[in-house]
């Protein structure tokens, strides 16, 4: 093989801390390598020309590169090779500035590391094939996992688009938390107003089909050709059957049933509609409080319902979808602020959390939008927000920014003011993050125009005195000690990531991070994009973020879906295990620890068995190939003979 | 080459790292563009998966005078390929527990979970490790044997 | 007590021909001290078996191995003739699933120990070994330099001096009289103990002093019931190529790595590694500490559960400290 190494300076990235021009030099001693050179950017067009030149003067059929993260760009030098006609599968790539270069200043000891990265690479390449792909049809139908308002901005684009729709969402109704708001910063339109159309687009469409009360089970297959089972959960209502007319939630009799929706500052009853505008609306059984559940007899629901939907005997009902792809928008929780015990650990009826304020202020809420203390009914007089609960706080485990606080504590100041002019709001707070189109206008106005007062430091308790709350904190700015008295307290509870979020990663083979957020294939040029490729995110569910942007991350992955689905079919990996059927010894361990299922029993002449992969089903991963005894199976591009030629050229 | 710029001088210590392509070999770019400072002593190989590591390839390294291995990838349950790092959990931890058995010290092995997102982390796996395998010195291998004039064949 | 089992066996051999397309066992091999296999293919053979403590072979490896069993369908049984330890490498093969046991007629006999020849021998003196006679407890040899006594129990192979499994652990037929146990389960692993007590660099040394009389012959790997790669071993595929031809240590360690981990788990202690080495390397104990580590981290003893997976082909997503 004619070898041709190209080191990369990255400007001073990989320069400053590497000799490449002697790494280049080195790289010529080595079995093969008959060019080498070192360029200031080798991603650059013209430092792709250069490779290409160099491909044709010297009839080179093999190239390394030894510049960034293969992550980063093994695609673009792969797409640079094959243009200049070779299998883009006969070039390797030495990571030498995220492993090398940034993580050290000592010159001496990179470069010999570069050195040595690279003479690995050419040792793999001396052992590569030209690989090629094969094309999988796609099934373009699209799974959205939650219907919040990013879900179901993705799945209206995706449906606009043409495309059939599967919506799973966890609640009896979708909506997710927009739903919940009474209004939206910084323009205080009506959230559900806004909101409201969209949900009854999504049932209103032909092409989506809604599963709420579901949650997604298990997911095989890969993109292009996923198959999800979905457990629907079961109501003890006949939805077919329901028509939403609410009687059965007039007359049940178990009326002490807190009220979700309305983050159990209400009661609603056993049975249920979440809420006058829920998509579907359906009624549902809350079981642990239904009466023919716990004492055995009731049935008043069943009795009334004038279509006869009441079921107790239903059962959860599994359900199995095949899509070819799926965007994740599954959303957030709220932090719980019961953790601070200075803040009354969650004892308090008073203090109450951003989301319980949000029902307070809302007319569908639990005082019909009018604001009074949750524990006596009491019009409050003074108001205390206090942010960043559970955000920016690495003591209790949540360094992050929830990113939405600041701007919703100004739209509550804001509309308490217009809700009870005489009251006085007191917002403490750590720093302002108003970064958004018109958001630092709005916070001023908060400020300017209605009177609100901002005291910039931290609240250290806050106990109760004659039917008030005693807010003791410090103001930074003015270098004292405030105390209000308060008689309702705010918190501006952060965003964590939702109850489950682990687990439904774990089922769709995604990464989270440290909170449980979901992971962008990267964090700047594939912000919706997974490491499992057909897998989309929107929303919560991949790190804090206002509506507009959620909204904006729905559309970029529907746009996401449309792109793939664009095309017929997919073109498939060949970096996938390959039999060589000489050597197998059919003993069929392969098959036995193979995750997806991708190998099986080819049956010979003769009555012999040879194991055999499927192409289309293999991921990759080589389980079989470590797994093999003769080592009959061998994983393209990451064989034992490549991993070998590594490890025998550090060891020498 | 004989240059006195040339990097191939002898390095101190060979360290081997297996990392999986989706979380481990993630958290080293992490780690890197976060610039977080670590020793040079390791090179990585990528591998797609743990699940792909025989131990095998350990064995071999250490055979060979590799002065450490360490072979990281994504945590338990959160494996890319669903399932290949816990069965690579087992097949590893047998390979550390029988190494000191053939006289290659357990310390020259290490395998551990870190996440693509974990670049605080990466550092402080490779600059202990680093810091152990230092500790330890050069791995004598299986060759520092010599019975009279046997000769290679 | 052994001609009774003997007459059993043949008795019940005969019983079973009809079921039978093969029956693997021991006959007389060329002097009374050496047995060797037998297939036979026809009742009229059924005569030509022994079984005597030189029955030391473990026959298992023929049903994975040998071109001579049959495997097409709508053959009859094989029968085989197993001891304590070579039923639990028949157990491993079903386990594995590379013999049905319903394709099986097995003959379990229960096993007090068989001899290894090397201790009959008196040491250094390389006398001719003439005649042997068996008591008991007892074993006589007569030598060229004339009469020794030997307790039994001083001339059993490594392996039956530590054997916890002298009944089969399956059988068809049972022959002969339950063996106890030579020692208790927490005396199991005394000889790898001792080498675990040596210090590193003690332990590097005495590999390095044994397996450097490794020849590479790959006797150690043939006779493994299951090593089942034969031809295709990695130890002689130059693609990949995981060893050289060179005769040097690590080329030889490696080897014994590689023959040693694709049995972690698997391996059920019959000693036939042991027991065909020309150069006397104690090439089991890698196994039996693998077993070890294997037992203490997962609970796993090879060849005992017909239902039983080999630990390393499944794994416990809850296990943790591992």
């Amino acid at each position: 093989m004619r070898i041709g190494v190209f080191v990369c300076q990255c400007g001073t990235n990989i320069a400053g801390t590497v000799d490449t021009e002697a790494v280049a030099r080195d790289a010529l001693r080595h079995p093969e390598v008959v060019y080498a050179t070192s360029y200031m950017y080798t991603c650059s067009e013209p430092g792709q020309q250069q490779i290409q030149r160099a491909i044709e003067e010297q009839d080179l059929q093999g190239v390394v590169v030894a510049a960034c993260s293969p992550r980063m760009h093994e695609p673009t030098f792969r797409r640079a090779v094959e243009k200049a006609g070779l299998n883009r599968y006969m070039f390797e790539m030495a990571n030498i500035r995220e492993h090398v270069s940034w993580i050290s200043n000592d010159r001496a000891a990179n470069t010999l590391k570069a050195a040595d990265l690279v003479q690995m690479a050419v040792a793999k390449l001396r052992f590569n094939h030209p690989l090629f792909s094969s094309q999988v049809p796609i099934n373009k139908r699209v799974m959205v996992i939650g219907g919040g308002v990013a879900g179901i901005q993705a799945a209206l684009d995706c449906a606009d688009g043409g495309l059939e729709v599967v919506m799973v969402e966890r609640q009896p109704s979708i909506g997710g938390k927009m739903a919940k708001l009474d209004k939206t910063f910084p323009t205080v339109d009506c959230s559900s107003c806004i909101l409201g159309p969209k949900m009854v687009d999504v049932v209103q469409k032909e092409n989506i089909r809604l599963y709420a009360g579901s949650e997604v089970e298990s997911v095989s297959g890969y993109i292009g050709n996923f198959t999800v089972q979905i457990r629907k959960k079961t109501t003890y209502v006949d939805w077919s059957l329901c028509t939403g007319c609410g009687l059965c939630m007039e007359k049940c009799p178990s009326r002490k049933v807190p009220d979700h929706f309305n983050e159990d500052l209400g009661n609603t009853r056993a049975i249920s509609i979440p809420f006058p505008q829920a998509i579907p609306k359906k009624a549902a059984i809350d079981k642990e409080y239904c009466r023919q559940f716990s004492k055995g007899k009731c049935g008043v629901c069943k009795k009334i319902c004038p279509v006869g939907a009441i079921d107790f005997d239903m059962e959860d009902e599994f359900i199995s979808e095949e899509v070819g792809a799926v965007i994740v928008a599954t959303g957030f929780d709220l932090f719980d602020h019961s953790v601070y015990g200075e803040y009354g650990g969650g004892r308090f009826p008073d203090v109450i959390s951003g989301l319980q304020y949000e029902r307070i202020l809302s007319a569908s809420g639990p005082f019909g939008g009018h604001i009074q203390r949750p524990s006596d009914g009491r019009e409050p007089k003074n108001i205390v927000f206090i942010a960043c609960v559970g955000s920016r706080d690495a003591s209790v485990g949540r360094p992050y920014c929830s990113g939405v606080c600041c701007m919703y504590i100004a739209k509550q100041a804001i509309l308490t003011r217009d809700h009870l002019p005489d009251a006085n709001c007191y917002v403490f707070y750590m720093d302002i993050r108003s970064p958004g189109k018109n958001y630092d206008e709005f916070v001023r106005r908060a400020q300017e125009e209605y009177g609100v007062h901002y005291i910039r430091g931290r609240v250290g308790k806050i106990y109760p005195k004659n039917d008030h709350l005693i807010v003791q904190g410090a103001d930074t700015l003015l270098g004292a000690q405030v105390e209000v008295e308060a008689d309702l307290v705010v918190l501006a509870t952060g965003i964590e990531a939702a109850a489950g979020a682990k687990e439904l990663a774990e089922k769709l083979r995604i990464s989270y991070d440290l909170h449980g957020f979901y992971m962008e294939s990267h964090p700047k040029l594939r912000p919706v994009e997974t490491n499992t490729a057909g897998v989309y995110l929107a929303g919560v569910c991949q790190g804090p973020k206002d509506i507009p942007s959620s909204v904006a991350q729905g559309s970029a992955a529907a746009a996401k879906v449309q792109a793939l689905f664009y095309r017929d079919t997919i073109e498939t990996s060949p970096q996938v295990a390959l039999v060589n059927e000489r050597a197998c010894v059919a003993c069929g361990k392969c098959i036995q620890v193979c995750p997806f299922g991708a190998i099986q029993w080819k049956q010979l002449r003769g009555g012999v068995q040879k194991a055999e992969v499927l192409a289309s089903v293999c991921q990759g991963c080589g389980l079989c190939n470590a797994t093999c005894p003769p080592k009959a199976v061998q994983l393209q591009h990451c064989t034992d003979s490549q991993i070998l030629a590594e490890i025998d050229v550090l060891c020498a | 080459m004989g240059k006195t710029d040339s990097p191939t001088e002898k390095r101190a210590l060979t360290i081997i790292g297996f990392l999986c392509n989706w979380c481990s070999y993630g958290g080293a770019d992490t780690a890197g563009v976060c610039r977080f400072k670590q020793p040079t002593d390791l090179r990585v190989i990528r591998v797609p998966c743990t699940g792909r590591m025989d131990p095998l390839f350990i064995a071999r390294a250490l055979i060979l005078g590799a002065d450490g291995v360490l072979v990281s990838g994504c945590h338990p349950r959160d494996c890319h390929y669903a399932v290949g790092n816990l069965y690579a959990r087992r097949r590893l931890e047998i390979l550390k527990r029988m190494l000191p058995f053939m006289g290659i010290h357990a310390d020259r092995f290490h395998y551990t979970w870190v996440s693509a997102s974990e670049g605080q982390r990466w550092q402080q796996v490779v600059t202990e490790f680093s810091e152990q395998v230092g500790g330890l010195g050069p791995n004598p291998g299986v060759t520092s044997f010599h019975t009279g004039n046997r000769e290679e064949l | 007590m052994n001609t009774s089992i003997l007459s059993e066996l043949k008795k019940q051999a005969q019983q079973a021909w009809p079921e039978l397309d093969l029956l693997i066992g021991w006959e007389t091999g060329y002097d009374t001290l050496h047995t060797t296999p037998v297939f036979i293919k026809d009742s009229s053979e059924i005569q030509r078996l022994v079984w005597n403590p030189f029955c030391a072979q473990n026959l298992a490896g023929y049903l994975v191995k040998s071109p001579i069993v049959p495997r097409g369908e709508g053959s009859k049984k094989i029968g085989i003739c197993v001891k304590g330890c070579d039923s639990r490498s028949v157990v491993a093969l079903i386990q594995e699933k590379l013999v049905a046991r319903d394709m099986l007629f097995i003959f379990g006999i229960p096993c007090r120990g068989v001899i290894d020849l090397r201790k009959l021998i008196p040491n250094q003196t390389g006398a001719k070994i003439l005649s042997v006679r068996l008591t008991d407890d007892q074993v006589e040899v007569e030598h060229s330099k004339g009469l020794q006594h030997l307790a039994f129990a001083d001339v059993l192979m490594r392996k039956c001096k530590r054997c916890r499994y002298p009944d089969p652990v399956i059988h068809d037929v049972l022959l002969g009289e339950s063996v106890l146990p030579r020692i208790e389960s927490h005396e199991l692993y005394q000889d790898v103990a001792a080498i675990e007590r040596l210090s590193l660099q003690e332990r590097l040394a005495f590999w390095q002093t044994e397996l450097d009389r490794c020849l590479r012959c790959y006797a150690c790997r043939n006779a493994c019931p299951l090593c089942v790669c034969q031809d295709r071993c990695i130890a002689e595929t130059r693609d990949p190529k995981w060893l050289t031809q060179y005769m040097n240590l690590p080329e030889k360690f490696m080897f014994h790595f590689i023959h040693a981990l694709h049995l972690a788990g698997r391996c059920t202690e019959c000693g036939e590694c042991e027991r065909v080495c020309p150069m006397e390397i104690p090439v089991s104990l890698i196994k039996e500490e693998l077993n070890k580590i294997t037992k203490e981290l997962l609970d796993f003893e090879a060849g005992l559960d017909l239902e039983g997976v080999p630990p390393l082909l499944t794994f416990s997503p809850a296990e943790t400290g591992i």
